[in-house]
C-alpha cells in the first residue's frame, strides 16, 4: 500500500515538474472576473496583520480532514458583506481585532495551517497561528459602489491569495476590513473550502457578530476526539467503484492549491424580488405545482435550460445541485452540504421547464458524497479534485443565513458570495436578497451565475429573453 | 580541596561535618560569650549574694554619671545620624501585556517569513532559534509589530511606551495608594528609545508630577539599567529625607524589531517582548510596617574597560543599512567573567562568615602552597533564599544555574517568566519577583539577589530582603496563570 502512494507520490511530482509552464499558463485563468488594472486604486492603504485566538490551543493539536474536505480544497468562498455607518458608529479596528482574540478561541481550527502526513495526504495543525486581518480604505461611498453594478470590484473588498506555495505559512481565513467615505464598511471574508461549505463559513462570521454584540463568551477548550462525520463512512471503501459525476480529478498542483481553467471565467448577478419570483412560478408551474417545487428549482430550471440554449450541442445534461444538510450541526466547522447528481436523459433545450424543475426537487438526485469521499480516500487523500464545475454546479444557499451577521442590532445592507475556482462548466449560486424592512418575507433572492466569458453575453441574451433577467440591464 | 577528598563529598558524614562547621563559624561570638557568661555566673555563684553589694562598690559621683550618659547619648546620636537611611520596596506592578498582543511561535514565524521573503534562511535560523528559546506561546509583541511589514514609526513607539508605562503606574497607584503628588523622583529606564521629551517628561505629563519633581531618563544602558535605576533612587534617597521614588523600568520593542537578514542581529527579534514595571521606593519611617521589601545592597560592575566586552552587545547597521544589535559570539564567556568579578564584591558582604573562611583558606592555599587547587565557589544559597537572574534567555540562565550551583527550584522564576513573558529587557527581574510571590513562597526575612546583565558589559546585583510575609493570592501578572506553572519546557520544541 505504502509502495504504491510512494510511486503515485513521485508520479505526481513528475508530472509536476513536466508540465509546470501549462499549470503557469492555465493558472492565470483563474482569476475570474479579474478586476482591471486602472480599477485596483479603488482600494488603498492596505495594511496586512494577524489575528489569532487568545487562549493556547497546545501544542501537537491536530485537525484531521475528512475525505470531503480534501476533494473541496481547490475551492474558496468570497463574502463580502456591507455596513452602514449606523451600523458601524464608534466602531474601531482595534474593537474589532479585541473581539476577534476571543472569537478565535472557538475556531481555533481555521487558525491553524496546513500540513502534509508523511503519504502526503493534508491535514491541519491547529498552532495558532491566526487568520490575516486586512485593512483597506475606500473613496466611494456604499451606494456609489454598489452602483458600479461590477461583481469583480468585490475582489478588491475581499483580500485573496490561494493556499500554497509554501502551506505552513498559508491562512486559510483572510478578512479584509474597507472604509468607505459614507462612514460604512464592507468585511469581506475569504474562506478555504476544505475548512467548510458555505453555511459552515456563514456560521463563522455570523458567530462573530454575536461576540461583538456580547450575547457569546467562551467555553472551555474543546478538543477534537476523532473524526465528527456527518455522513456514515461506506464500509467498504471498494464498494463504489464508480467514480463520482459531480467531482472529477484534476491534473496535480502540487503545493499551490489553485483550480486552473481553460478560459476565463466571469461573474455576473442579478436580483430576483418576490413578486418576480411568484410569477416566474406560475408561469412555469401553474397553480398547484407552486407548493412542491421551490422557487430554487425553478429558477434553476430556468437557467439550466438557458445554458443548454447557449452551449448547443453540448448542452449539460448532468448538473450538480448543492444544498444545506438537514441535520446540520451548527457548532462543527464542515463539508456536510448534500452533493447530488441529476441526469437528464432527454433533451434540456425543448424540455418543459416544469419537468426540469421537477427533476431538482429536494428529494431528486443521487447523494454522491460517499462516493467522493471514497474516491478521496482510494489513494488517501493525495489525488486533486474539483466540484464545482466539474458539471454546471447550482447551489442553494437559502438557508445559509447570510443575514444574521449583526453589528449593533443592524443586519448588513448587502451580503455578496461567489466561489473562487469554479470549474470550465460554471456554477449558480442562489442567494438571499438583502433584507426589506423586517419582514423577511419580502427579501427576493440574489443570483451569481459564473461561466467562461465567452457564454456570458449569450446567456445574459437568453435570460432576458425568458423575462429571468430584465432588460434594462447596467 | 584536595583532589582526593571529593570521593568523600557525597557521603553523609561528610555533610554533618560541613554543618557542623558552619554553625561554628557563624555563630562563632555567640559561642565565645558562652563560656565568659558562664565564667561570670560562677563567680557570682561564688562570691554568695550577701557580698554583692553593687550599688555600695561603685562609688558614684554625679558629674562621672552625667557625663556617662552625655556621652552614652552622643555615640547612639553619631550612630543613628551616620547609618544610611533605609530604603524600602513599598510595592511594584508589573505590566500585563493583554491577549491581543499575544505572539505564538507558528505566527512569529510565518511573519517573519513574509517580512524577509528575500532569504528563507534567515527563516530557518529564527525557526532553529525560537525551538531552543524557553520561550512560550504566551509571550507578546506591540500591536505595531503585529503588521505585515512592521509599522515602525515614532508615533507607534510612542503609543507602546504609554500603554505599558501608563498601564504599569496605573497599577502601581492602585495598589500603593500613591499619589502622583506625592512622588518626589521619578526615574524612568529604557534603552533603545528614547524620544525627546523623554519618556519621564511623558509620565509627568500625563500624571501631572510637581514642578519640583526630580526626574531622570536613563537610556543606552541595557537591560541591567533596572538595577542602575534601583541604584541611583538609593543615592537620592540618601540625600533627600522622607521621600517617594518611584523607578519605571521597561523596553520598548516597536523601533528596535531588526528587519535585515544578519543572524546576529536576529536573535534580539526572537527574544525580546513586550513588558514593563513600575516600583516605588521611600525613606518613610512610616513605610517600615507596609513596605514589602527593604533594600541591602546593590553591588555594580562594569568590564566596558575590556575591548571585547564592550563590543559583545553592540548596536549598529548591517550590511544593508538596516541597524540591529549585534550579539558577539562570546558572550557567554564575558557574561561569565562579569559574573565572576560581580560575585567577588558581593561575596564578602553576603556571605556568612563560614563560606568566607572557606573562601580565604582555599585563596590562601591556591597561592601560597598548590595553584592547582580547584578554586572554591561559594555556597550563595546559603546567602540568600530566592534568586531572580535576568531572563536574558536560556543559556544565561543555564550557565548562571551551572556556575553557582543552584538547583531547579532555585532558577525557576527565572526560567518560567523567560516562557510566559520572554525577554522583557529590565523589567524581567520584576516578574521573577512577583513569580515567587504569586508562589506563596516569600517570607518575612528571606532574602533575594537580584542579577541583571546587559550591554558594556554590565553586571548588576541587587540584594533585598522581605519584610513582610506575602500572602497569595496575588494581583501581578501572573494572577490568572500562576496554578499552570511550573511548566516542563522541553529542549527543543517541535514547531
Amino acid at each position: 500500500m505504502s509502495k504504491s502512494t510512494n510511486v503515485s507520490k513521485s508520479f505526481h511530482k513528475i508530472l509536476a515538474h513536466f508540465f509546470p509552464f501549462m499549470i503557469s499558463y492555465s493558472a492565470t485563468f483563474n482569476h475570474q472576473s479579474m478586476v482591471l488594472p486602472e480599477q485596483e486604486h479603488l482600494v488603498y492603504n492596505i495594511r496586512l496583520s494577524s489575528v489569532g485566538p487568545g487562549r493556547v490551543t497546545g501544542s501537537d493539536v491536530v485537525h484531521d480532514l475528512s475525505g470531503l474536505d480534501i476533494a473541496m480544497k481547490l475551492h474558496y468562498l468570497k463574502g463580502v458583506y456591507f455596513f452602514t455607518d449606523q451600523a458601524v458608529e464608534g466602531l474601531t479596528i482595534r474593537q474589532m481585532k479585541e473581539t476577534m482574540f476571543y472569537w478565535l478561541n472557538d475556531y481555533y481550527i481555521t487558525c491553524g495551517r496546513i500540513r502534509r502526513t508523511e503519504s502526503g495526504r493534508p491535514y491541519i495543525k491547529c498552532n495558532d497561528c491566526g487568520i490575516r486581518f486586512v485593512e483597506g480604505v475606500c473613496d466611494k461611498t456604499i451606494d456609489e459602489w454598489l452602483e458600479l453594478g461590477d461583481d469583480s470590484l468585490h475582489n478588491l473588498l475581499v483580500y485573496h491569495r490561494a493556499i500554497g506555495p509554501e502551506l505552513s505559512f498559508s491562512p486559510s481565513v483572510y478578512l479584509q476590513v474597507t472604509r468607505f467615505k459614507c462612514g460604512g464598511i464592507s468585511l469581506g471574508m475569504s474562506w478555504a473550502h476544505i475548512l467548510g461549505d458555505a453555511f459552515s463559513a456563514s456560521e463563522f462570521i455570523n458567530n462573530w457578530g454575536r461576540y461583538m454584540a456580547r450575547l457569546k463568551s467562551n467555553g472551555p477548550l474543546t478538543l477534537p476526539k476523532s473524526l465528527d462525520n456527518k455522513i456514515e463512512k461506506p464500509h467498504d471503501p471498494n464498494q463504489f467503484v464508480k467514480e463520482p459525476l459531480s467531482a472529477k480529478q484534476v491534473n496535480p498542483v502540487g503545493d499551490l492549491w489553485i483550480a486552473a481553467n481553460n478560459c476565463k471565467m466571469e461573474t455576473f448577478s442579478f436580483y430576483l424580488s418576490t413578486l418576480h419570483l411568484s410569477s416566474l412560478q406560475e408561469k412555469i408551474l401553474g397553480e398547484d405545482g407552486r407548493k412542491r417545487i421551490s422557487p430554487f428549482s425553478s429558477v434553476c430550471a430556468v437557467i439550466w435550460q438557458c445554458i443548454a440554449k447557449v452551449r448547443e450541442g453540448f448542452e449539460p445534461q448532468i448538473v450538480t445541485v448543492c444544498r444545506k444538510y438537514p441535520n446540520y450541526d451548527n457548532n462543527v466547522l464542515s463539508n456536510s452540504q448534500i452533493i447530488s447528481a441529476i441526469k437528464a436523459d432527454f433533451s434540456v433545450m425543448e424540455a418543459d421547464l416544469k419537468k426540469l424543475a421537477l427533476l431538482m426537487a429536494d428529494d431528486q438526485g443521487l447523494d454522491e458524497r460517499n462516493k467522493i469521499e471514497a474516491a478521496v480516500e482510494k489513494d488517501d487523500g493525495v489525488t486533486d479534485y474539483i466540484m464545482y464545475g466539474t458539471n454546471l454546479t447550482f447551489v442553494n444557499l437559502e438557508d445559509a443565513n447570510l443575514y444574521e451577521l449583526e453589528l449593533k442590532g443592524q443586519k448588513p445592507k448587502f451580503a455578496y458570495y461567489s466561489i473562487q475556482g469554479v470549474g470550465d462548466e460554471g456554477a449558480v449560486l442562489f442567494l438571499p436578497g438583502p433584507p426589506k424592512g423586517s419582514n423577511t418575507e419580502n427579501e427576493g433572492k440574489l443570483v451569481t451565475i459564473t461561466l467562461p466569458e465567452d457564454q456570458v453575453l449569450k446567456l445574459k441574451t437568453e435570460l432576458q429573453r425568458t423575462g429571468l433577467l430584465p432588460t434594462e440591464l447596467e | 580541596m584536595p583532589p582526593v577528598l571529593p570521593d568523600f563529598s557525597n557521603s553523609v558524614k561528610l555533610k554533618y561535618v560541613k554543618l557542623g562547621y558552619q554553625y561554628l563559624v557563624n555563630h562563632v561570638l555567640m559561642l565565645m560569650l558562652i563560656p565568659v557568661m558562664a565564667a561570670i555566673l560562677i563567680e557570682v555563684l561564688r562570691l554568695g549574694p550577701e557580698e554583692i553589694n553593687l550599688l555600695n562598690s561603685l562609688h558614684f559621683d554625679l558629674v562621672q554619671i552625667l557625663c556617662s550618659c552625655f556621652f552614652i547619648i552622643f555615640i547612639a546620636t553619631v550612630y543613628f545620624m551616620s547609618k544610611p537611611r533605609s530604603i524600602y520596596l513599598v510595592d511594584y506592578a508589573c505590566y500585563k501585556p493583554p491577549v491581543t498582543c499575544r505572539v505564538p511561535f507558528a505566527t512569529f514565524m510565518e511573519h517573519s517569513r513574509l517580512n524577509l521573503s528575500s532569504n528563507p534562511r534567515s527563516v530557518e535560523f529564527q525557526m532553529r532559534i525560537l525551538e531552543r528559546s524557553g520561550l512560550g506561546e504566551e509571550t507578546c509583541l506591540p500591536p505595531a509589530i503585529h503588521y505585515i511589514p512592521p509599522t515602525q514609526t515614532m508615533e507607534t513607539a510612542r503609543v507602546e511606551a504609554e500603554i505599558v508605562i501608563f498601564s504599569a503606574m496605573d497599577s502601581l497607584f492602585k495598589k500603593t495608594g500613591l499619589k502622583p503628588k506625592d512622588i518626589d523622583i521619578l526615574i524612568v529606564n529604557c534603552s533603545l528609545f528614547s524620544p525627546t521629551p523623554s519618556l519621564s517628561a511623558m509620565v509627568i505629563n500625563k500624571y501631572k508630577l510637581r514642578s519640583n519633581v526630580k526626574s531622570f531618563n536613563l537610556s543606552g544602558m541595557g537591560c541591567s539599567a533596572g538595577l542602575i535605576s534601583i541604584d541611583l533612587a538609593r543615592d537620592l534617597l540618601q540625600v533627600h529625607p522622607n521621600s517617594n521614588a518611584v523607578v519605571v523600568s521597561t523596553e520598548i520593542i516597536t523601533p528596535n524589531y531588526y528587519k535585515g537578514n544578519e543572524r546576529a542581529m536576529l536573535l534580539s527579534n526572537c527574544l525580546f517582548r513586550m513588558g514593563g514595571a513600575a516600583i516605588l521606593l521611600s525613606n518613610h519611617r512610616s513605610e517600615r510596617w507596609r513596605a514589602k521589601y527593604h533594600l541591602v545592597h546593590v553591588v555594580r560592575t562594569h568590564k566596558g574597560a575590556d575591548d571585547k566586552a564592550y563590543r559583545c552587545v553592540f548596536e549598529e547597521e548591517d550590511k544593508e543599512g538596516k541597524v540591529g544589535i549585534s550579539l558577539s559570539k562570546d558572550l557567554m564567556a564575558i557574561a561569565g567573567e562579569a559574573l565572576k568579578s560581580n560575585i567577588t564584591t558581593i561575596g564578602p558582604l553576603v556571605l556568612p562568615a563560614s563560606e568566607q573562611l572557606l573562601f580565604l583558606l582555599t585563596l590562601i592555599g591556591r597561592k601560597i602552597f598548590n595553584p592547582k587547587w580547584k578554586p572554591y565557589i561559594p555556597d550563595f544559597k546559603q546567602a540568600f533564599e530566592h534568586f531572580c537572574i535576568h531572563a536574558g534567555g536560556r543559556a544565561v540562565i543555564d550557565e548562571l544555574q551551572k556556575n553557582l550551583q543552584l538547583s531547579a527550584e532555585h532558577v525557576e522564576a527565572s526560567r518560567m517568566t523567560l516562557h510566559r513573558f520572554g525577554n522583557t529587557s529590565s523589567s524581567s527581574l520584576w516578574y521573577e519577583m512577583s513569580y515567587i510571590e504569586a508562589k506563596g513562597r516569600m517570607k518575612r526575612g528571606d532574602r533575594i539577589w537580584q542579577i541583571a546583565f546587559g550591554s558594556g558589559f554590565k553586571c548588576n546585583s541587587a540584594v533585598w530582603k522581605c519584610n513582610r510575609t506575602i500572602k497569595t493570592p496575588t494581583d501581578g501578572p501572573w494572577a490568572d496563570c500562576i496554578d499552570r506553572y511550573p511548566v516542563h519546557i522541553p529542549e527543543i520544541v517541535k514547531l
